[in-house]
């Protein structure tokens, strides 16, 4: 009989849950073990059906109260910090480690805050075509985003596979492996913020059950892997995105207005100037 | 009153001599294809044939992808302020020959010489003209660090634009310091290889581009090549998620233009008489062969009635005939198969319980001909209300509310573009808002320009071309 | 050519115009593309030939200065009735416009030719006096004989936003001309926005005008294959509300043979050919018809031809 210090849900609509499927798995940390779900593909389903719901009410919340929230949320972590670094030191690091991640994570979630009401300042523009019409490219987030998060032990790393996508108005089913620990310990703060449901869920397992079930699922508009996957993994993932002209992007740049560009779709708009 | 009949006003084919047999466009010279094989490439006004080309093979195309990659070297080396220089030439030197290209696009392709000569001809010099400013700004094009260039582009292009579709590929890969090897259409390929004598004249180093001509299986050795940085296709969506799926688990960058069924709303408070002009121009524009044609026709209920009878009205007076005559609006359809699918689904329509109409003209003996088409009284359910029809076909669906126009014009996995039509703003931008397409006309439509960038949500593809947007097809972050 | 017109525009309710004119949305750049994409049309040989013609049966031949005298009428009533006296294939022009004053001597000139005499009243061409004055105006130009009479809208009304009252005006002088065929003058360089031009059409034509025109004349801007447009369209809304077909006639600013064309293709393309016709279509113009004959005789000759060819109208 083994001694378990903590059970994690799986984070979806809002809402902790189970795997349907009832299935979990455990992870040891320091000699204390967490009990962790293994995601099913109906529990893909299901999160999906969130993710669509939260993604018309996150797309359709203002810049302005987009920002807010993110930033409420870097606040939070700072409030929190002492048991994210605990966290990480129980997975193995430093303490240095685990205060230096913290604090970038910090500061991550702080610049995507401020980027929340800018980047459509950056990313569009106004066409200057040859007839009398106005003509204007600007951005539409893509939907709904599936990231496979990193295998680092980082609640940094983790962030970045998310924030990109969910600052431009995506709403995003986060999964993670080896990092699922931190991962779900993050939902506690996604679930005591003021993000709409569905707009970000998280959860946890073996990516390989789920693979096929993300990459063939029509409503899911892209899939980005923070993780480099063997070539036959990518392969079959990219294979059955091309069923429904999926987006792949496999390790995608996390860089400045890079970060931003594989979840927006241009929209150009022309309107003639008459009288 | 009289019955006042236009007499022919036929532009002379003169200008422009064709050869009987040609070469592939390799490395800077004209080389017999090893394949030994060629393909017929006839006129579909007449079905006359017009000239034999290479129907490339392996061997061909691994010539052409060495050369793009030898010319990759110098292209890649060379200034960015040269390049600018080379691609300000060739729009230029495209401007001198445009009469001549012209005529070509409306012999091989079978578009009107009005449209070839005012639309096509003058867009193409625009878009080298446009992407040569980008050469030597490419570092000011986007905040982000460090993009460079793919490398080596295997370019596959359609029918319907052929020489237009040449420019939108080969004027921003070339900017962005990439080399190409691009196939044209299989039923259009003159215009390229004349494009390739361009190149010359503007003495572009050897293999910075490549054009070899060839039918699929061609297509599918320049997707599958070994040493292909980057593919853009511009075709139908079937193909594409064949090329997507083609390049699964390979670093080789994609971007794919693919098919529509674009929404054309009009509602009750639009310009009317503009409106059925925009509606017009929207489907039956190049014999509808455009991806972003707006097929299908969304009328707010209360004005169905006037607006079908002044559309009918409208579409009675479109001159159906030889391309080469100076007032034809609508020329002939591009191939016997490209015939054969619209009149399948011109049929299927009719046994599903649409009601047709079509205009009065007298079609030509011989080529490929439809006459301009409009269906009422269509169900969203039927085929043609789903498929891409890419011919002179109009579907009209009804609605009652804005909310049930979005939803209906959203009811599609294409993506490409739409159409809007009110005098009140507010509407405009609403529904342009909540409409899943890359381009959304408002008040207008079928409007092209180098510096608007074009492409499509869902399963009209991804990336986009022209524009600034357009230069990030081409430019890959690197670190 | 130039045949009996017998049937007139009735006048109709004010309540129509109301329903119509609330369905005056146009978009410029729309209508612009429109009009620029039928001017690339190719009228040539035959085609062009019979265009020719049929300009030259719809010109108003148009003499309106405070120097006009008898002289002057004779003269372009010759002209009017005989275009080319070279070339007798060639009909005569549709009427001739002059001054009420005028009238009675042009009636004369024109004896049992097929040129109508039309006269413009309404204290044309600024209509700037009172309503009794128009009424007595265009009186006086009908009991002297005038075959058409061409008013002015009162721009003042409209551009005060008055439409009643441009409407009233229209319909008391449309009873004063009865049977006599009505033109009214929009005076399109006056109104500015193509939306202006079509809610004036629209008044006029359920006001019973049996044409509208676009220009006097005597404004630099006259007539554009823009307004012309605005104006065809609001003539078919018309003809779909009250089954009545109203004639378009253009005026002003058109010189040569090759604008006048493109006017063709225009009412070709979008009217029909119902409206090809002197009944139905007119143009104003004083310099436009040596063009035309110019073109013509170059036509059947091949050679290019010089305006001492062609007498003085």
């Amino acid at each position: 009989m083994i001694d378990i210090k903590k059970t994690y849900k799986n984070y979806v609509g809002g809402k902790y849950v189970r795997s349907e499927s009832g299935k979990t798995y455990t992870k040891e940390l320091k000699n204390e073990f967490y009990e962790l779900p293994l995601t099913s593909k109906k529990d893909i389903r299901d999160a999906v059906t969130s993710s669509k719901d939260g993604y018309k009410k996150w797309s359709s919340t203002t810049p302005y109260l987009r920002m807010q929230i993110l930033y409420r949320l870097s606040e939070m972590i700072e409030g929190n910090k002492e048991s994210y670094v605990e966290l990480l030191m129980d997975h193995g690091l430093t303490k240095q480690k685990a205060n230096k991640d913290i604090d970038e994570s910090i500061q991550n979630i702080v610049w995507f805050a401020g980027l929340a009401d800018k980047w459509e300042q950056l990313a569009g523009n106004l066409n200057p075509v040859s007839e009398e019409y106005f003509n204007i490219s600007h951005q539409n987030p893509i939907g709904v985003v599936f990231s496979l998060s990193g295998s680092n032990i980082s609640l940094n790393e983790l962030l970045m596979s998310i924030l990109p996508s969910l600052t431009v108005g995506c709403s995003v089913i986060s999964y993670s492996e080896e990092n699922s620990v931190v991962a779900l310990k993050f939902a506690e703060d996604i679930n005591n913020s003021d993000f709409p449901s569905g707009s970000l869920n998280i959860l946890s397992g073996k990516f390989e059950n789920i693979l096929d079930d993300v990459s063939k699922h029509v409503e899911i508009n892209l899939v980005a892997l923070h993780k480099e996957l063997d070539n036959d993994g990518l392969k079959s993932i990219e294979e059955n995105a091309s069923e429904s002209v999926k987006r792949v992007f496999s390790q995608p740049s996390i860089e400045g207005l890079s970060s931003i560009l594989p979840y927006l779709e241009t929209k150009t708009v022309w309107h003639p100037k008459g009288t | 009153m009289i019955d006042w009949e236009y007499s022919e006003s036929i532009e002379s084919a003169e200008i422009v001599s064709i050869k009987k047999k040609y070469a592939n466009y390799i490395g800077g010279k004209f080389l017999e294809p090893k394949s030994k094989k060629y393909l017929d490439t006839i006129s579909p006004s007449t079905e006359n044939l017009l000239a034999k080309v290479p129907l490339s093979n392996q061997q061909d195309v691994n010539s052409a992808v060495n050369a793009a990659r030898i010319g990759f070297e110098t292209w890649s080396k060379i200034s960015p302020s040269q390049r600018s220089r080379y691609l300000f030439k060739i729009a230029r030197l495209i401007q001198e020959r445009s009469r001549e290209f012209a005529v070509l696009e409306s012999l091989d392709g079978g578009k009107p010489i009005k449209e070839s000569r005012d639309f096509d001809l003058p867009q193409v010099a625009a878009n080298f003209f446009y992407f040569a400013g980008w050469a030597d700004k490419l570092d000011l094009s986007w905040s982000t660090k460090s993009l460079k260039p793919y490398g080596v582009v295997g370019q596959i292009i359609p029918w319907n634009f052929p020489l237009l579709m040449l420019a939108w590929k080969i004027a921003p890969a070339l900017a962005t310091g990439n080399t190409v090897v691009l196939k044209p259409a299989e039923s259009t390929p003159l215009t390229a290889l004349l494009f390739a004598e361009i190149c010359e004249q503007a003495g572009l180093p050897a293999g910075v581009v490549n054009i070899v001509t060839g039918d699929g299986s061609t297509g599918s050795l320049i997707v599958n090549h070994k040493d292909i940085n980057k593919i853009a296709f511009t075709g139908s969506t079937q193909v594409g998620k064949l090329i997507q799926k083609s390049l699964a688990g390979r670093e080789v960058g994609l971007t794919l233009e693919l098919g529509g069924k674009a929404a054309n709303i009009v509602y009750e408070d639009a310009a009317i008489d503009q409106a059925v002009e925009g509606v017009v121009n929207g489907i039956f524009f190049n014999q509808g062969h455009v991806c972003c044609a707006g097929s299908r026709l969304l009328l707010q209920e209360s004005i169905h009635d006037q607006f079908i009878s002044k559309l009918e009205k409208r579409m009675q007076s479109l001159r159906v005939g030889n391309p080469l005559d100076k007032n034809t609006d609508i020329g002939a359809i591009n191939s016997k198969e490209q015939l054969d699918k619209i009149t399948n689904l011109v049929n299927e329509g009719l046994e599903d319980g649409g009601e047709l109409f079509q205009t009065q003209c007298d079609l030509p003996g011989n080529g490929f001909w439809f006459k301009p088409t409009l269906f009422t009284n269509v169900q969203p359910s039927y085929s043609i209300a789903r498929e891409e029809i890419f011919g002179p076909v109009l579907t009209t669906l009804t609605f009652r509310t804005p909310e049930e126009a979005v939803e209906i014009a959203n009811n599609t996995e294409y993506g490409l573009s739409a159409g809007v039509w009110t005098e009140k703003g507010s509407k405009i931008l609403w529904t342009a808002d909540r409409l899943d397409a890359g381009v959304v006309w408002a008040n207008t439509f079928n409007k092209f320009d180098p510096s608007s960038p074009f492409g499509g949500y869902k399963e009209s593809g991804f990336g986009r071309e022209g524009g600034r947007h357009g230069l990030l097809s081409y430019l890959k972050a690197s670190s | 050519m130039g045949k009996v017109i017998n049937t007139t525009n009735p006048s109709l309710q004010w309540s129509d115009v109301l329903e119509m004119i609330n369905d005056s949305r146009i978009d410029s750049v729309g209508l612009n593309e429109r009009v620029n994409s039928l001017s690339t049309r190719s009228i040539k040989k035959d085609s062009k030939l019979d265009a020719l013609n049929m300009i030259v049966s719809m010109c108003d031949l148009t003499t309106l200065e405070g120097e006009d005298t008898e002289g002057k009428i004779s003269q372009m009533v010759a002209k009017a009735i005989k275009p080319d006296p070279l070339d007798t294939s060639i009909s005569s022009v549709a009427a001739v416009c002059v001054y009420p004053s005028l009238v009675s001597i042009a009636k004369e000139k024109v004896s049992n030719s097929n040129v109508k005499v039309a006269a413009v009243s309404s204290y044309f061409p600024s209509g700037q006096v009172p309503m009794e004055s128009k009424l007595l105006d265009t009186k006086y130009a009908i009991d002297s004989g005038a075959d058409e009479i061409d008013i002015v809208i009162n721009r003042k009304a409209f551009l005060e936003g008055d439409f009643r009252k441009v409407f009233d005006e229209i319909v008391a002088l449309k009873e004063v001309c009865n049977d006599v065929h009505l033109k009214t003058i929009l005076e399109v360089g006056d109104l500015k926005t193509y939306e202006n031009i079509r809610k004036a059409s629209i008044i006029s034509l359920v006001a019973g005008s049996d044409f509208i025109k676009t220009s006097t004349g005597k404004l630099a801007i006259g007539s554009s294959r823009q307004a012309c447009y605005v104006m065809l369209k609001s003539v078919l809304d018309y003809e779909a509300l009250s089954g009545v077909k109203a004639g378009i006639k253009v005026a002003g600013g058109i010189r040569d043979s090759k604008d006048a064309i493109r006017y063709l293709v225009m009412i070709n393309e979008e009217m029909g050919s119902d409206w090809l016709s002197p009944n139905l279509f007119r143009f104003g113009a004083s310099s436009l018809l040596d063009d035309v004959l110019k073109q013509i005789k170059k036509l059947k000759t091949g050679a290019y031809q010089a305006s001492y060819y062609f007498p003085r109208g």
